[in-house]
């Protein structure tokens, strides 16, 4: 008996971003990541092929950072105390991109200056080949003096420079927008809000060509379902061809996943949970193969086991079935 | 349509102020005004008032009723307070605004709507809150809140049921069910209840440069299902228009024609069309654009005239 599987035929696409330039393109990377493209939701490999698959960044510090799991500390070890080589060694363990956090003071309490990042920066960029992504602390003020200088001194490099968020978008769009650089445009779990970011940083003069964006997401059994949503929402709107909303997505998969109580605590829980370590990977690896699902695009973790787990779940979700 | 005047309301810092006065002149003026301005009715919302709502709620329809002849809305969760207000109406036959289906006000306020004969404002929301679905809402209108105003042998013409209008800033999916609840509702009884909607929720949280637009457009596509009373500033001049523009059928302007075919395309449980907008006309333009947030075929954004 044939079986007639019903095709749904979407007439809008996610744009195709390029992260990363090579030395031909003006940069000094020696591979580039591209991302979107997609004219279906992910994997429906029957509607339409998926022209790239998504990608895993392994999110790094510009120093070691004071509040991560014990456990990543003991997984990265004396790497963590040069974000060169630390870059180096995520490129090691399968990363595609290197997502730099920045933070907010240095190991002796003092406000992180313009100087420091971009030498970390740098360093990154010497230890690796791969496309970078870099984002502030998080404080607009602190954030706009670290990013835009990081944006002068890496003209070209087309990295991703964030966060650009409704509050604070203006310079850091400028600064991409001067130094060809990218822009990870995020917003608080909110498809209306995601949207009007779009629109406010199109109105700049930015192409969305070089806008990702970063609906926020909270981590498995943290409000993962909210993320979920809210990404499926914007992906269904992309296909049915609002042009607002055609944009690749990045989330901060790690970020999530090692604060929730389940990665940070491995004393006086209850034996039921299982090993710490394990319990903590698979934390990061369900959180971003859920979101993969959803239509993530760019996934940052944090530990190399979880990017080994989701890098081979992606491989497999990836290959066409053969259809007998 | 049948306007009832929602002006006077304690979120207002006007009224606030007013009413902490006691500034008779204050009430009597805008309820004067409302009703020149085309308002059927007059909503007084109060708020709780827990403290002093023995004195309050007779005050105001006291106030109120010495200058205007139209029924005047009890619009509170107190039920005392209501009882108090409904003592002292003495003029048009009230409405109690409102009931709910949660079990304590579902309770207790239809039997003052039947004791003091009263039209009574039913709203399709229950504990858990307001449903999504249209069918859910109507569910809630069948199973709760007819049910016991039958069990009260409660005249069903006085009945007014509102499916609740939630804002397509946050809650754009309930923007196109709450139209079909609107459509569906009217054959919720025989006699039909009435159906009242609080029409400018559907604008609240969005910039007030676009608040006009979205509530014009909503309107026309509530009139098509079938809406013909409203919770509404009858100041709102556009408004009023394109309410006009409909009742009368004035085809004198295309975007009055634009108004008239948006209402007559959801009448006939049709998707209005881009066919009948000419998109070179900037204000037609602006209207299909808030055709598609409403029928949450296009994600709304604080700039969505932009995109």
């Amino acid at each position: 008996m044939s079986i007639e599987i019903p095709k749904d035929s979407w007439p809008g696409e996610v744009r195709t971003i390029t992260i990363g330039a090579t030395a031909e393109e003006g940069g000094t990377r020696t591979s580039t990541v591209t991302v979107g493209g997609e004219k279906t939701l992910p994997f429906m490999h029957f509607e339409s092929p998926m022209p790239y698959r998504p990608v895993v960044a392994i999110e790094i510090k510009d120093r070691k950072p004071d509040d991560w799991s014990q456990l990543l500390n003991e997984t990265w070890g004396e790497v963590m105390e040069n974000p060169g080589l630390w870059a180096k060694a995520a490129e090691e363990v399968g990363a595609e991109i290197i997502q730099l956090s920045l933070s907010l003071t240095d190991k002796d309490g003092n406000r992180n200056t313009a100087e420091a990042a971009v030498s970390a920066v740098k360093n990154i960029l010497e230890n690796t080949g791969l496309p970078i992504m870099v984002y502030g602390p998080g404080q607009a003020e602190i954030d706009n003096e670290l990013i835009v200088p990081i944006s002068d001194a890496t003209k070209g490099e087309r990295v991703v420079l964030g966060i650009c968020e409704d509050k604070n978008y203006r310079t850091i769009v400028a600064s991409a927008l001067a130094n060809d650089h990218l822009v990870t445009a995020r917003a608080p779990m909110d498809v209306n809000l995601s949207k009007q970011l779009n629109i406010l940083i199109q109105d700049m003069g930015l192409s969305l060509d070089r806008v990702l964006m970063d609906p926020t997401t909270g981590a498995l059994g943290y409000g993962i379902e909210y993320g979920f949503s809210v990404m499926e929402r914007l992906r269904l709107a992309a296909l049915q061809g609002d042009a607002m909303t055609q944009l690749p997505m990045a989330v901060t998969v790690g970020f999530e996943a090692w604060k929730t109580k389940e990665a940070k605590v491995g004393v006086d829980v209850p034996k039921t949970w299982g090993d710490w370590l394990e319990r903590s990977i698979t934390w990061e690896t369900l959180t971003a193969i859920s979101l993969i699902e959803t239509g993530a695009d760019i996934v940052s973790l944090r530990h190399p086991e979880s990017v080994k787990r989701v890098r081979a779940a992606i491989e497999e979700l990836i290959a066409v079935p053969a259809i007998a | 349509m049948y306007i009832i005047g929602e002006n006077i309301h304690i979120i207002s810092p006007k009224v606030k102020v007013a009413l902490k006065e006691r500034n008779k002149n204050f009430f009597q003026e805008s309820a004067i005004k409302q009703v020149e301005a085309g308002a059927s009715a007059i909503d007084l919302n109060m708020g709780p008032r827990k403290k002093d709502w023995e004195e309050v709620f007779p005050w105001i329809v006291k106030a109120v009723e010495e200058v205007v002849d139209v029924p005047l809305v009890i619009d509170t969760t107190n039920v005392n307070g209501m009882e108090a207000a409904l003592k002292a109406a003495t003029k048009a036959q009230p409405i109690l605004n409102s009931t709910s289906a949660e079990a304590e006000r579902l309770e207790k306020v239809p039997l003052l709507a039947k004791k003091y004969g009263a039209r009574l404002i039913a709203l399709t929301m229950e504990k858990s809150g307001i449903p999504v679905g249209a069918d859910e809402r109507v569910g809630i209108a069948l199973e709760k809140l007819i049910p016991r105003l039958l069990e009260l042998d409660y005249n069903m013409q006085d009945l007014i049921i509102d499916p609740l209008v939630l804002t397509v800033s946050g809650c754009q999916e309930f923007c196109p069910e709450l139209i079909e609840a609107v459509r569906t509702l009217q054959y919720a009884w025989d006699p039909p209840p009435g159906i009242s909607v609080g029409l400018s929720n559907v604008s609240n949280a969005v910039p007030n440069e676009n608040r006009p637009l979205i509530n014009q457009v909503y309107c026309a596509m509530l009139m098509g299902a079938g809406l013909n009373m409203m919770i509404a500033d009858p100041f709102d001049k556009g408004l009023r228009e394109t309410i006009r523009v409909i009742e009368d059928r004035d085809e004198t302007t295309d975007v009055g024609k634009l108004y008239i075919k948006i209402s007559d395309r959801v009448a006939a449980m049709e998707e209005p069309s881009i066919d009948d907008v000419n998109m070179s006309d900037p204000k037609q333009a602006e209207i299909w654009k808030t055709v598609q947030i409403l029928l949450n075929k296009v994600i709304y954004a604080d700039s969505y005239l932009q995109q």
